[in-house]
């Protein structure tokens, strides 16, 4: 596992998978997090590969799928900002709670609970999240 | 577009295959490893590239030709054994690649031998091991040619050494994008700069292909180097 932090955003890389996924969904996770703030620059590619040790083809590929995304957006010879636009934060706020929960009821399904055990659950927690 | 490709490559040193119908593919613009132990062929393919070794049979294209000193002219190529005559100096050094080396950018060299930790009046007679690799790749790096090939650019040398060659290649990629083929049995602080990957064993293509794919269908590099060779 390669880790590394650079301004707010943490990264922790395992070799035995995609890099290029793992860089896109920590930058995601950083968004979502508000470790970058909204309309912050974040680090070319350059500066991200030194920082991650890893090849810049893989950076670049991450950035053009946030990109894509409209998550970021390059202005020409100053580099790339996050988007500041709250509502698309906000959008990707409610897919990363949709995949915590989709892989906490995998898990739970897994252990053999039901729909109704996993409510009841929940319910003598008092419902209540740390 | 591949900067190399060979096919059906064959070479045997009297009854010792080095090479067994060994086929390659290297992509332009990318990052690819020749990964395997010693003893595997990758040494004896290195040399084909630059005409050094003549395959006994198949075909090799480097840019699109036969090895030559034309397309000489447009590799940067480390050797694996760094070696300086006595009296050089950093800075004599950067003279005399800039007086032998096609396409030689000297205030490049200057810039890149600092930010790999050496200085100008350094004598290259009492470098480590690690410092002299660094100043070969310093000229190696300063070359603006299509072609970087790099032969056992970490074996041997200390772990800041190695960091600094990686910090260094990861900068000169980002700039220039050349085609760049590593050849290495040291995986652990590298594989994360590769784009493809071609695993050599016993003189042939065991398992090749892009990185990242290889990387979801079978884990690591390491991983996989472990399953092929032990």
């Amino acid at each position: 596992m390669n880790e590394a932090q650079i301004g707010g955003m943490r990264f922790a890389l395992d070799l035995s998978q995609p890099l290029y996924e793992q860089v896109l969904e920590q930058v995601r996770s950083s968004i979502a997090k508000g470790e970058i703030a909204l309309g912050e620059r974040i680090p070319s590619v350059r500066e991200m590969a030194q920082a991650l040790k890893i090849n810049p083809n893989t950076v670049m590929r991450a950035y053009q799928e946030l990109e894509r995304d409209q998550l970021t957006e390059t202005r020409r010879g100053q580099g790339t900002f996050i988007t500041t636009d709250a509502e698309k934060v906000s959008h990707i706020r409610h897919r990363l709670a949709e995949e915590a929960v989709d892989e906490f009821l995998g898990r739970m399904s897994s252990l053999g609970f039901t729909a109704s055990d996993i409510a009841s659950i929940l319910r003598a927690k008092g419902g209540e999240v740390r | 577009m591949n900067a190399i490709s060979g096919a059906g490559i064959c070479k045997k040193y009297g009854k010792r295959r080095a090479l067994d119908r060994f086929d390659i593919e290297v992509p332009e613009n990318a990052i690819t490893a020749i990964l395997g132990p010693n003893g595997a062929g990758k040494s004896t393919f290195m040399r084909m590239l630059t005409g050094l070794v003549v395959p006994d049979e198949g075909t090799l294209t480097v840019l699109g030709r036969k090895p030559s000193w034309e397309t000489n002219r447009l590799i940067s190529y480390l050797p694996d054994r760094a070696r300086w005559y006595q009296g050089h100096t950093v800075e004599t050094a950067i003279e005399w690649g800039s007086r032998l080396l096609p396409s030689f950018r000297k205030d490049e060299a200057r810039e890149i031998v600092g930010s790999l930790g050496l200085e100008a009046d350094m004598e290259t007679e009492g470098m480590s091991k690690g410092q002299e690799a660094r100043l070969m790749l310093a000229l190696c790096l300063a070359r603006d040619v299509p072609l970087l090939v790099l032969d056992e650019p970490f074996s041997g040398i200390d772990l800041l050494s190695r960091e600094k060659i990686v910090a260094a290649l990861i900068d000169s990629f980002s700039v220039r994008r050349q085609t760049v083929l590593i050849c290495t049995h040291e995986i652990a602080e590298t594989e994360s700069l590769f784009d493809h990957a071609v695993f050599v064993h016993e003189g042939r293509v065991a398992l090749a292909g892009e990185v990242e794919e290889l990387r979801s269908e079978r884990g690591s590099m390491q991983d996989i180097y472990r399953r092929i060779y032990a």
